[in-house]
């Protein structure tokens, strides 16, 4: 095992491996594990630090500053703008996120061989069974009844009442306690962000970690992927450390998320026009519900309650979501003493929210110093989906009892009655009327069967460029209407078992059937 | 990383403390802002925050402090004004019509709001356990 965080200027720091792992968020870190136990060395390169669960912020600010990539500071280039929302650390969005586990359904696996000539029976067999055995390795459980807190009880009972089909969230956590900090990092360790077992267990297993560095370049000999380099950057002073140069012997995995990893495939000469191309997320808004009753959102699981009766028709999840005050706060409308009025109310508060399956696509581009730059606007039908996604939030306030909503909708009275729903779902359609967030982001190096329209081919290889794979949500050519972390760890689990056996293969020792069944990495283990 | 020339820090941090203080004023029981321990928290987003982070506050209080002319018609900076006419500033500077503008305020609001939520006296008021010290720590080995 080796870890080594930032390195003043001086030599370069000179790392090989047989696998090289950029990114230890959900798919990093799954890619890695697997590699590790298919018996690889590998070693992971994380732009951001390594937090233990001791060192996280309990501020909010401290997580901006400490947590986010750049300070949560990316957002969204067109018609509004939006924030990113994206960890930049050890675990990657992992650490901050609910981790909320959904199988992929089964819909996604059609969809993508339709429009894409990837998924179909075949993919969904293999997604599935690395979640059977993710859900088994990271615990998921349902949220015990007396870690939910108020505010997802009374989710439930909006539910009822509604008909919204709505269930209690599980998630990768065990035994939760209902800390209601999740966007903090959970410091009980009981939500299983990838730096408290398959970061650990790869390094076990021989691995090594260089973290504090973001990757700059693949490294290419010919069309061959061989390793990447970059710089070692600070993370409290973003000095800039001395440059580092990690070879692999076997293969290069990107997964630094949707938009940077397409940034990282363009600042190494891919210049295909697919690199940054399919760019699409679950846009998200809350409304809160202003009860006669204390609610005392930030007491209990973050994310409880979630209905996905809506994926299909028109394309929204609902869910409970309990930010942090000051975040919160930050929401309602206006300023001066109307605000503090406003204010005076948020223990009454319960704030629920949407993430909409908009069919838009945007696009990734470099920017000024390598960051990533995201155009995405909504259409006028992913807008009014949106706009429904809102109207149902308030509905299901009011089916739960709440005497007022505040819905955070530019241009509507800053608190609505339950005899002026219409006025929401009346709405604007102009996206800039709403304060929303991209949570959920999905291509940018999408898988497709045709070379010419996609990065990848059906199992994360890079076209044309030998041992270069991609094993992050930028892999998926579009989105899936649900959390994501599920399916982004068995993709990357996936392209990792395809690398692993194409590497033994080519050495000769291991046979195909063997691999079809999937049983490498418990062979391995064994 | 974009990494901008040190903003004209004394400056800036007038314009900031005067915008979050008309934003998050004492009403209706709470403590308002200037209550809170607002120069320690700008002395550290100073020290702390990304230059392009603090480009996006300066403007908003920019914009904060020499909008009263768009806002109520009288072209005088905010912190001149009387006290309703502050108020009446700030309500409409909040609700403005111009995406880009609201959006800037929005951002001054965002971490008026932090500074405002993380203080001791804040978060009892709302039954909330202070907040102990973000240790800001990460393995070095």
């Amino acid at each position: 095992m080796s870890h080594t965080a930032f390195q003043e200027r001086g030599p370069t720091v000179q790392v090989e491996a047989d696998y090289v792992v950029v990114g230890t968020g959900a798919g990093g870190a799954a890619a890695a594990v697997t590699l590790a136990r298919g018996g690889a060395s590998v070693l992971m390169v994380e732009a951001g630090p390594w937090r233990e669960p001791k060192d996280y912020a309990h501020s909010t600010y401290g997580a901006m500053r400490d947590m986010m990539d750049d300070w949560s500071s990316l957002i969204t280039m067109g018609r509004a703008l939006w924030p990113v929302v994206q960890g930049r650390l050890v675990g990657g969005t992992t650490v901050i996120n609910s981790a909320i586990c959904v199988r992929t359904p089964a819909d996604v696996f059609e969809e993508w061989q339709r429009d894409h000539g990837v998924g179909g029976p075949e993919l969904a067999a293999t997604v599935w069974r690395h979640q059977d055995r993710l859900e088994a390795e990271l615990g998921v459980e349902h949220t015990a009844p007396e870690a939910m807190g108020r505010s997802n009880e009374l989710a439930l009972a909006g539910d009822a009442a509604a008909g919204f089909d709505g269930h209690v969230i599980q998630r990768f956590a065990k035994g939760c306690e209902g800390s209601g900090q999740c966007l903090q990092g959970c410091r009980a360790e009981r939500k299983q962000s990838t730096n408290l077992n398959y970061v650990p267990e790869t390094l076990q297993r021989g691995g090594s970690m260089l973290s504090c560095a973001p990757a700059e370049r693949i490294l290419f000999e010919g069309a061959r992927a061989v390793g990447v380099s970059g710089r070692f950057q600070h993370p409290q002073t973003r000095r800039r450390g001395a440059a580092f140069q990690a070879r692999a012997r076997k293969g290069v995995f990107v997964a630094a998320s949707s938009t940077h990893s397409p940034v990282l495939l363009r600042r190494s000469g891919l210049r295909h026009k697919a690199v940054g191309a399919g760019f699409r997320a679950h846009p998200g808004s809350g409304v809160f519900g202003l009860y006669d009753e204390p609610v005392d959102q930030n007491r209990g699981v973050t994310q409880g309650w979630a209905s996905t009766r809506f994926r299909a028709d028109p394309g929204f999840k609902l869910e409970t979501l309990a930010i942090p005050m000051e975040m919160a706060i930050a929401r309602m409308a206006g300023g001066g003493a109307p605000l503090m009025e406003r204010i005076a109310g948020y223990r009454h508060m319960a704030m629920w929210c949407h993430a909409t399956r908009a069919r838009s696509v945007g696009r990734v581009h470099v920017g000024l110093g390598g960051r990533p730059i995201v155009r995405y606007t909504l259409d006028r039908r992913d807008m009014e989906t949106f706009r429904e996604g809102m109207h149902r939030v308030a509905e299901l306030h009011f089916a739960a009892g709440a005497k007022q909503v505040v819905s955070g909708i530019y241009g509507l009275p800053p608190s609505i009655g339950p005899d002026e729903l219409h006025l929401v779902a009346q709405g604007p359609l102009d996206p800039r009327n709403y304060v929303a967030i991209l949570s959920h982001l999905f291509g940018g190096a999408c898988m497709g069967a045709d070379p010419s329209r996609s990065v990848c081919d059906g199992r994360g290889k890079v076209h044309g460029h030998p041992g270069l794979y991609v094993a992050d949500a930028s892999l998926m050519p579009d989105n899936i209407g649900v959390n994501p972390q599920h399916t982004i760890m068995a993709l990357a689990m996936m392209v990792a078992e395809g690398a692993l056996a194409e590497g033994t293969l080519a050495e000769g020792t291991l046979a195909e059937g063997t691999l079809a069944e999937g049983t490498l990495a418990e062979g391995a283990r064994a | 990383m974009v990494r901008l020339p040190p903003l004209p820090g004394p400056l800036v941090r007038f314009l900031l403390k005067t915008a979050m203080r008309d934003m998050m004023p004492a009403a209706a029981g709470l403590p308002g802002i200037a209550d809170t321990d607002l120069d320690g928290f700008l002395d550290r987003l100073f020290r702390e925050a990304t230059g392009l982070l603090l480009l996006g506050l300066a403007l908003g209080a920019v914009l904060w402090v020499s909008l009263p002319i768009l806002t109520v018609y009288v072209p005088l900076p905010s912190f001149w004004l009387p006290r309703k006419l502050r108020q009446r500033h700030t309500e409409r500077l909040t609700s403005t019509r111009i995406y880009a503008v609201r959006q800037s305020v929005f951002l001054l609001k965002m971490y008026a709001c932090m500074c405002w939520g993380q203080d001791p006296a804040v978060r009892a008021r709302f039954a909330l356990a202070p907040y102990p010290v973000d240790p800001g720590t990460f393995r070095t080995t």
